[in-house]
C-alpha cells in the first residue's frame, strides 16, 4: 500500500491478529484464561505469522471498498480475480515487483487464504465455484490504513456516555437479578460484550491520536524545513489545535471516567453480595479497562505539555530571532573552519573544597582485628667458612702423625669418622693427601686391602722422613 | 552583561541573608561556581535565581563573576578574574558544543521535542567537518593513525565531551542514553549571533572575558584526556596535546 509519504507498507508480522479462536481477543475473559504467560506460548505454538506485500494489502483495500460501495457480503471467484486485475493496473510500475507480467490472483488469493485475510464462505466444495469473505482479521488491518479512526470529542462524547448508559442498564439488571440465568443475561454478557468493545472502540481512537499527534509533529519538522520563518503561523495552529482537543478529551475523560468506575463499583459490590465471581470477574476486567482509558489521557496531556512547550520556545528563541537562518550558516561555516578563529568559552571552575584531617579510630570503636605480619625473609646471621679439604688434610696428618704406616691404615682411621655416601670420595682424597703430605713408597706390584664397605685400595706403605730418622738415630745408642 | 530580571524579584528575598538562607541556595551556588548553566528546565533552581538574582550579582562580583542570565532563558557564572577558579572549554568539547548547536537549530531536532542521539551527533559533526578533518581535527599532533583505532578515539572523545557538557548543563543525558538539548547551548553560537561581524562581535566576548582564542591557551593540557586515550592505545603525551583546557586558579 502507498502511504501518504509515498512509502511502501507491507505487513511482516501481526501475531495478535492472526489469533482465530471463538471469542472476541479483547472482549474481558476470566482471568485464569487470560493468563499473558499461557495465552503467548499458545499463540507460539500456533506459529502466526503475516506476509503482506503492497499488492496484497492494496488488493485487500479494494475487496473492502468495494463490498462496502455494493453493499456485498461475499466475492464470487470472478470478481477476486476482477478486482485483483483493476489493483495491477492501478499500482505505480515499481511499487511491486511483477515477476515478469505472469502474476495472477490466483496465487495471491491462495496466500491470502492460507493467511486468514480470505475466507469461503459458500461450503459447496467442489460442487461449484467458491464465495469469499474478507475476514475480521482483514477488515481490521484495511480499516487501520483507510479510516481515520482518532479520537475527537464528538466520538469520544458519544462513546462514553453509551457506555454510562450501558453501565446504567447493567447496574439496574443487576439488582433486579434473581438467578443466574439474569445474571448471565443482563450483566456477564453486556459487561464482555457492550461495554468492553466500547472501551475497545475508545482505546482504538487513542491509538489513531497517538499516530495523529506523531504526524502533527513531523508535519510541524517539514514545514519549518520548508518555509521557516513562514511556518510559524501554521506551526502555532498545528500546536494550539492539538492542545485544545487533548485538553477537552482529558477533561471528558476525567469528568467520565470517575462516573464509569463509580457505576462499575456499584456493580461489582453487587456481584459480590450475590456471589457470582463471573460477573465480578468482568466488572473488573472493564473498571482496568477504564483506568487505561484515563492514564492515557493524563500520560499523553504531559508529553505534550513538554513537546508544547519545547516548539514554542524554539519557534521564540530559534525562528523568529533567525528569519534567514544566518546564523545556522554562520556556525556550520565556522565549524568547517571555513570562516572566523578558532575560539573557546571560559567557565568557572571552582575547586572542590578540601578538608585535611588525621586518620583517627572513632571512640569506643576497636580497630579492626590483623593478623600480624610474618618475616618472609630469615635474617642472615654470620657463620664461620668450611673448608672440608683442609679439615681432611689435618686428619690425614693426624693420622700419620699416630703412627699410621700405610695408606691402608690413615685411609681407614679417616673415613671412620665420614658418613657412608662420602667415603668412596673421601678414599681417594685420602689417597691424595697422603701423597701430598706424607713420603709413600709404591711399589711395581703393589698389593690391594680391604676398605670398609667393600672399598679396596692399592696399598701404599710410608717411608720414614727425616725428622723421623733423626729421632730414631738419636734414640739408638 | 544585560540582566533581564522580573520585576518582582524582591518580593521573595528582601535582603541577602534571605537568599543564603534559602534552601536552595547551597546547591545553586556550587553548580554555579563549577560552570553550570541553570536553565527553565531546571524548574526550582531558576526560579530561585529569577527571584535572588538582585542580591547574588553583588555578592558573585565580589568573588570576581559575574551571573549572567541571557534572553535564551539561563543563568551560568562568568569568572572575571581567577579568584573563584576558570576553565576554557577543550577543542574537542567546542566542536561538540557547536555541534549539538547546530542541531539545536536544526528543524528535524523539533520532531524530536529537541533531543538527539549520539550517533546523529557524530553524523552531523562528520557531516559539517569531514571524517578525515574530524580525525584529524580530534587528534591534531598525532602524525600517524590507524583509522580504526583513530574512529574509535573519536567516539570516545565526542562520548567523553558529551559527559562533560552535560555537566556543565549544556545538554542532559536521559536513560536511553538520549541527548537532550539546552538552550544554553546558544552560547556557543554568541560570535556568529547578531548583525555584527562576527570577528568584531568575537573580539568584544573575548575582551568580556566570555571566550578566548584558542591560540592563547594551546599549551595546556587535560590531565583527564589522558584517560581517554589510554582506553585506545594511545600515549598520554600524544592525547593531551591537543586539548587546550586551563585549570587557573
Amino acid at each position: 500500500m502507498i502511504g501518504p509519504s509515498g512509502k511502501n507498507y507491507a505487513i511482516c508480522l501481526l501475531p495478535h491478529l492472526a489469533v482465530s479462536d471463538n471469542h472476541t481477543p479483547h472482549a474481558p475473559q476470566p482471568s485464569q484464561s487470560r493468563d499473558p504467560n499461557r495465552l503467548l506460548s499458545s499463540l507460539a505454538q500456533r506459529g502466526p505469522a503475516l506476509d503482506l506485500s503492497t499488492l496484497d494489502l492494496c488488493f485487500l483495500a479494494a475487496l473492502y471498498l468495494r463490498a462496502e460501495r455494493a453493499a456485498l457480503t461475499s466475492f464470487s471467484e470472478e470478481q477476486l480475480a476482477d478486482v485483483f486485475e483493476q489493483v495491477e493496473g492501478v499500482l505505480p510500475a515499481g511499487a511491486e515487483p511483477r515477476a515478469a507480467n505472469k502474476r495472477r490472483a490466483t496465487p495471491a488469493i491462495r496466500r491470502l487464504r492460507e493467511q486468514r485475510m480470505i475466507a469461503r464462505v459458500d461450503g459447496a466444495g467442489i460442487v461449484r465455484a467458491g464465495e469469499y469473505a474478507l475476514t475480521r482479521l482483514a477488515n481490521g488491518i484495511i480499516e487501520f490504513f483507510l479510516e481515520d479512526d482518532t479520537l475527537t470529542r464528538e466520538s469520544l462524547t458519544v462513546l462514553t456516555r453509551s457506555l454510562l448508559l450501558g453501565l446504567g442498564e447493567i447496574l439496574a439488571a443487576a439488582n433486579a437479578a434473581v438467578c443466574e440465568e439474569d445474571w448471565r443475561m443482563g450483566v456477564i454478557g453486556p459487561l464482555r460484550i457492550t461495554m468492553g468493545d466500547l472501551a475497545n472502540g475508545i482505546e482504538r481512537r487513542q491509538c489513531g491520536f497517538d499516530l495523529q499527534q506523531e504526524e502533527f509533529q513531523r508535519e510541524i519538522a517539514a514545514l519549518l524545513h520548508a518555509d521557516w520563518f513562514g511556518a510559524v503561523a501554521r506551526c502555532q495552529e498545528l500546536l494550539e489545535s492539538t492542545s485544545t482537543t487533548l485538553s477537552e478529551l482529558n477533561q471528558i475523560l476525567l469528568r467520565d471516567t470517575h462516573q464509569l468506575q463509580s457505576l462499575l463499583q456499584d456493580v461489582q459490590e453487587r456481584a459480590v453480595a450475590s456471589g457470582i465471581a463471573e460477573a465480578e470477574a468482568a466488572a473488573r476486567a472493564v473498571v482496568d479497562q477504564v483506568d487505561r482509558i484515563a492514564a492515557w489521557g493524563a500520560a499523553r496531556q504531559r508529553a505534550w505539555s513538554e513537546y508544547y512547550q519545547y516548539v514554542h520556545r524554539y519557534l521564540r528563541d530559534v525562528v523568529r530571532l533567525d528569519p534567514a537562518r544566518t546564523l545556522t550558516h554562520r556556525l556550520r561555516e565556522h565549524l568547517a573552519g571555513k570562516a572566523g578563529r578558532a575560539y573557546a568559552l571560559s567557565i568557572t571552575s571552582a575547586a572542590p573544597i578540601r578538608l585535611l584531617r588525621e586518620v583517627e579510630v572513632p571512640p569506643g570503636e576497636k580497630p579492626p582485628v590483623r593478623r600480624p605480619r610474618k618475616q618472609r625473609e630469615q635474617a642472615l646471621a654470620d657463620a664461620p667458612p668450611e673448608n672440608a679439604q683442609s679439615k681432611l688434610e689435618a686428619r690425614v696428618r693426624g693420622a700419620l702423625a699416630g703412627g699410621a704406616g700405610a695408606l691402608g691404615a690413615v685411609t681407614e682411621t679417616v673415613i671412620a669418622e665420614v658418613p657412608e655416601e662420602e667415603r668412596f670420595v673421601t678414599t681417594g682424597r685420602v689417597a691424595h693427601a697422603v701423597a701430598r703430605l706424607g713420603n709413600p713408597h709404591a711399589a711395581a706390584e703393589r698389593e690391594w686391602v680391604a676398605m670398609r664397605d667393600g672399598l679396596m685400595i692399592e696399598e701404599w706403605t710410608m717411608r720414614a722422613t727425616q725428622a723421623q730418622t733423626g729421632q730414631e738415630e738419636k734414640e739408638t745408642p | 552583561m544585560s540582566s533581564p530580571l522580573d520585576n518582582g524579584s524582591n518580593a521573595r528575598f528582601s535582603r541577602l541573608e534571605d537568599v543564603i538562607l534559602d534552601e536552595t541556595y547551597p546547591e545553586v551556588d556550587l553548580a554555579l561556581r563549577r560552570g553550570r548553566h541553570i536553565d527553565r528546565d531546571d524548574i526550582a533552581w531558576y526560579a530561585f535565581l529569577v527571584d535572588a538574582a538582585d542580591h547574588l550579582e553583588p555578592l558573585y562580583r565580589r568573588f570576581g563573576c559575574e551571573l549572567i542570565h541571557r534572553t535564551d532563558g539561563y543563568f551560568y557564572l562568568l569568572p572575571t578574574s581567577d579568584a573563584l577558579g576558570r576553565r576554557h572549554l577543550s577543542s574537542s568539547e567546542m566542536l561538540v558544543g557547536q555541534t549539538l548547536t547546530l542541531l539545536y537549530l536544526e528543524p528535524s531536532t523539533v520532531e524530536q521535542g529537541g533531543t538527539v542521539t549520539r550517533e546523529q551527533v557524530l553524523g552531523h559533526l562528520a557531516g559539517v567537518l569531514g571524517a578525515d578533518s574530524l580525525m584529524r581535527a580530534m587528534s591534531p599532533k598525532r602524525r600517524r593513525y590507524d583509522e580504526r583505532v583513530a574512529q574509535e578515539a573519536v567516539r570516545n572523545k565526542v562520548a567523553e565531551s558529551l559527559r562533560r557538557l552535560a555537566t556543565l548543563g549544556f545538554v542532559e543525558i536521559d536513560q536511553d542514553e538520549r541527548v537532550r538539548l539546552r538552550p544554553s547551548l546558544m552560547r556557543f553560537a554568541e560570535p556568529v549571533r547578531g548583525t555584527k561581524a562576527p570577528e568584531a562581535a568575537l573580539a568584544r566576548l573575548v575582551a568580556e572575558g566570555e571566550f578566548v582564542l584558542a591560540e592563547e591557551d594551546a599549551e595546556e593540557g587535560e590531565p583527564e584526556d589522558a584517560q581517554a586515550a589510554d582506553a585506545v592505545g594511545v600515549g598520554p603525551d600524544e592525547a593531551t596535546d591537543d586539548e587546550t583546557p586551563e585549570e587557573a586558579s
